[in-house]
């Protein structure tokens, strides 16, 4: 069971992301009917899968949310701007539905609350945009009608018309039309002696009235209740009134009571909307009253006033009314519907999904990957076989299957890498609600662009890049454009505009982030680096130099620490992990027109390109990509300090020179007294200082696999990783950024191509 | 009857069945149940900044791990040019694997735990002390041992 519910959230996942490109789609508008029914299609698959788990949380909300899609699926009301911005909203409720389903952090009553009325007011507007307050469009309505609010349904009976309401009114809803069954329920003591719960029968109730497509609405009266000190615990003082959908056949409805009719007092009755002001019913005494004083406040408060929705099986549909939070709470009677609140405010922090431990694989990749291997095998037997001979011609045709195994070996490598291979849409549409999120905080309007959401990465880096993509486009979104006021005087549109690009290049893969923001102030980033001690205030620094100081640690501009940025941690983390990566931040900042960063990434974390060299009696592994040049030395370009270190000077650029061997205590001899045609290599780190490194001898150039050296034992200063070499032996990869900055750090704490003074 | 003593042996959760092995003239064990393998000494690949006792990495089938010389690390005179030196697999309780590199294996034996006089000292990579038959075999702490390599698992 838990396999299919694994592969269930997988659909899941996959069907949220076919909802946020069909509604990114419609945004920008394009609303052609096959992308509605996509929409629609996602949804409901979810719905209907979540009911086959029982996943009743899910179920309500995307059925909730399939209804406002059918409308527009029909047609009664076109995609505006505002009612996608709604569905988007919608759409980020229900993967956190999901998310939490899964296991992952519960999500705040209140936001599926407001979200559910959203919904059901796009349905209702929309009803009234066609002009046709017809039968059918209030059935449409009265699934969606499960308010928190249940007893606010005066303004409908007063004209009986559908009501263009204020989205601030999102909580109210127009009561059902057609006649409804209205239920009242008093348990008596012997129902919890029975071990029984008045949930069961709420619950019972909602689902009779979701059979017909419909929700209750339940309010608690608690009129019965003595003051708390005189309360007895095992009593039970509590009555509900349930209103049910006119669908729901009276036969149904009294079912659900079979099994407890001697222990509790119910009554049902059908009535019209006329009348729907509650009557005085059996222990309905005090409701008018009850009534008045819940509709009274604004919905506002009223929520606030509200505690959660008490009952986190069912929250919006059993909201009992509690003018008194805490009185009320104080006086329910164990086994009432007071079960412990659901957490809330922390859940949008912890929205995040849990690491899949599966990927889905296209069937023709993995029978390239079983043509491949089916070659393999001939090609070792093959091999096999020439082995045994022993003559020349032998030799030769062995020769010669060696070499086609080898580019066979590769194609397989390529084959893997291919299944591993994932499209970067996933994390990019992530970013979407991170912009939405960002901007809703921030107030600012902003629309995010995707492109290149094709381009396929290793899986692994698919994962790594949510984090750091997230910083950066919240920061964006902060910091990076102005506020609407400030466009608007910048002669820019209102509206900001982020473009988030991925696409290959030359065997890395280049994502970039681009807002038409202000740029960097460079002034002010200079400034706050001086004020904050990052750099000396006589530093030189160029545009490029100043602009990598935002990554820093401890460098922030922001004057007020927000929600979102400006504590002065994020770009500093996002450099590591994109580093962590083998990859390299490129920054390009025009002031007034916008700033754009670019990650450039290696494609695989699994293999590297790496150079052979040996130092200090051991091969090691420098990546290829770090390398620059490799020459041999000349005695007169060398420069010695007074510290005992060298500098090298190579066509006027000035640069340390390390021995490598001495520099990771590999050999205890001294170093040679003369560095005369010591071959080096000119290696560079991400942020472009150079530093040549001694070695004793350049062996090959050769592909190798990563294998982590951390799993067994510590890190090791200026190693990165180790490999095997083909002889089966350990091989350690360099960290050439560590080398260099040691290097650099020996000689100056300036940051490279700012040593005038050296140079000369 | 042996069998029945052989039962009871296995399944009396005192006894223990531990592996010995010699350095230098000292005799060493270590549970057998944390031994993965016992395979000959190879070379290995110095590592940078590495202790001593380190004597570097090897690639077991595709897993990287590292070796130590136990003699180094006990501070005992290695016997020279041994034919006979090989590397003892281990794994600790955190799932750390290591090579020990050791003179002999001399065999196992099973050590009940009532026997083992305890080493005072805090810390120790050794446990305890244990006389089978008439010699004294230190029983060495092997999280200790392994957990040095790890770097946030001690202070240097």
């Amino acid at each position: 069971m838990d396999d299919i519910l694994q592969i269930f959230f997988q659909e899941c996942d996959e069907q949220l992301q076919e909802l946020e490109r069909g509604l990114s789609a419609l945004s920008d508008g394009e609303s052609e009917h096959e992308t509605v029914n996509a929409v629609f299609r996602a949804v409901h698959s979810i719905k209907g899968g979540a009911a086959s788990f029982g996943l009743d949380n899910l179920v309500r909300f995307s059925h909730v949310f399939e209804n406002s899609l059918d409308g527009l699926r029909s047609g009664r009301f076109a995609p505006t701007h505002d009612v996608v911005k709604t569905f988007l909203k919608a759409m980020d409720v229900l993967s956190d539905l999901v998310n939490e389903a899964r296991g992952g952090a519960a999500v705040d009553p209140t936001r599926v609350a407001e979200s559910h009325a959203e919904l059901a007011a796009i349905n209702r507007t929309g009803g009234d945009h066609d002009g046709t307050a017809s039968a059918a469009t209030t059935e449409d309505v009265i699934p969606v009608d499960f308010s928190p609010v249940p007893i606010d349904f005066e303004p409908v009976t007063a004209d009986f018309e559908p009501i263009p309401f204020d989205f601030d009114f999102g909580e109210e809803k127009p009561a059902p039309a057609a006649a409804a069954l209205r239920v009242t329920f008093h348990p008596h003591d012997a129902l919890y002696e029975r071990g029984d719960d008045a949930r069961n029968i709420l619950i019972g109730l909602a689902d009779i009235a979701r059979e017909c497509g419909g929700e209750i609405q339940t309010s608690c009266d608690w009129s019965a209740l003595p003051p708390l000190a005189d309360l007895v615990p095992d009593k039970s003082y509590l009555t509900w009134h349930i209103v049910l959908p006119p669908e729901v056949s009276e036969e149904s409805t009294n079912a659900v009571f079979d099994w407890v009719s001697e222990d509790c007092d119910f009554s049902i009755v059908r009535e019209s909307t006329e009348d729907e002001i509650p009557p005085e019913q059996d222990g309905g005494q005090a409701e008018p009253a009850e009534t008045e004083a819940a509709a009274a406040p604004p919905p506002e408060e009223e929520r606030a006033a509200e505690p959660p929705a008490p009952e986190p099986a069912l929250p919006p549909p059993v909201e009992a009314l509690f003018p008194m939070p805490v009185a009320a709470a104080l006086d329910l009677p164990p086994g009432s519907t007071a079960t412990p609140p659901p957490v809330t405010g922390a859940a949008q922090a912890a929205a995040r999904k849990p690491e899949q431990a599966s990927i889905r694989v296209d069937l023709h990749r993995i029978d390239d990957l079983m043509d491949l291997v089916g070659e393999l095998v001939i090609a070792q037997a093959a091999i096999e076989s020439l082995s045994r001979r022993t003559d020349a011609a032998g030799q030769h045709e062995l020769v010669q299957s060696i070499s086609s195994m080898q580019s066979l070996t590769r194609d397989i490598q390529d084959a893997v890498m291919a299944v591993r291979a994932q499209p970067v849409r996933a994390v990019f549409q992530r970013m979407q609600r991170v912009v939405r999120e960002a901007c809703s905080m921030t107030g600012k309007d902003i629309v995010l662009t995707l492109e290149g959401e094709d381009t396929e990465v290793d899986r692994t880096l698919v994962e790594k890049l949510t984090d750091p993509l997230t910083h950066m486009l919240r920061n964006a979104v902060d910091h990076g454009i102005e506020s609407t006021e400030a466009r608007i005087a910048a002669g820019k549109p209102a509206e900001g505009h982020i473009v988030l690009s991925a696409e290959h290049r030359s065997g890395r893969i280049l994502i970039t982030i681009k807002d038409d923001g202000a740029g960097i102030n460079r002034q002010r980033v200079f400034e706050t680096a001086v004020k904050r001690g990052i750099i000396p205030p006589n530093a030189v620094l160029s545009d490029d130099e100043i602009n990598n100081l935002i990554f820093m640690p401890g460098f922030s501009t922001a004057a007020t620490v927000s929600n979102l940025s400006g504590r002065g941690v994020g770009m500093d983390v996002v450099k590591q992990a994109i580093q962590s990566l083998g990859g390299r931040i490129t920054i390009s900042s025009t002031p007034g027109k916008g700033t754009t960063f670019g990650f450039s990434l290696p494609l695989t974390l699994a293999i590297l390109d790496g150079m052979l060299i040996v130092a200090g009696g051991s091969t090691m592994v420098i990546p290829i990509s770090s390398i620059i040049e490799t020459m041999i030395v000349k005695q007169s370009d060398i420069y010695a300090l007074p510290d005992g270190s060298n500098v090298i000077s190579i066509r006027g650029d000035c640069m340390p020179l390390i021995p490598l061997a001495t520099a990771l205590k590999l050999s205890d001899a001294p170093p040679r007294d003369s560095l005369d045609a010591s071959i080096i290599l000119v290696v560079e780190n991400e942020s472009g200082a150079r530093a040549a490194l001694i070695v004793d001898e350049i062996r090959d150039q050769t592909q190798v696999v990563i294998k982590s050296i951390e799993s067994n034992y510590r890190q090791i200063f200026g190693v990165s990783a180790a490999t095997i070499l083909g002889d089966g032996s350990v091989s350690l990869i360099l960290d050439v950024s560590a080398l260099v900055a040691s290097a650099i750090g020996h000689i100056d704490s300036k940051p490279s191509n700012t040593r005038p003074e050296l140079a000369a | 009857m042996t069998e029945q003593i052989e039962l009871k042996r296995a399944t009396d959760p005192k006894i223990v069945k531990m592996i010995v092995f010699a350095i230098g003239v000292q005799e060493y064990c270590i549970p057998i149940l944390s031994v993965r393998e016992i395979r000959g000494f190879e070379k290995t690949t110095t590592l940078p900044f590495a202790p001593p006792y380190v004597c570097g990495a090897i690639n077991l089938r595709g897993i990287i791990l590292t070796v130590i010389d136990l003699a180094i690390y006990l501070n005992v005179p290695p016997q020279p040019d041994n034919p006979r030196r090989v590397a003892v697999i281990v794994e600790s309780k955190d799932g750390v694997v290591c090579g020990l590199l050791v003179d002999r294996v001399i065999d196992m034996a099973d050590i009940d735990l009532k026997d083992v006089q305890a080493v005072s000292e805090e810390g120790s990579c050794l446990a305890g002390l244990v006389l089978v038959d008439d010699r004294m075999i230190g029983i060495l702490r092997l999280d200790t041992v392994v957990g040095q390599l790890v770097g946030d698992t001690v202070s240097e």
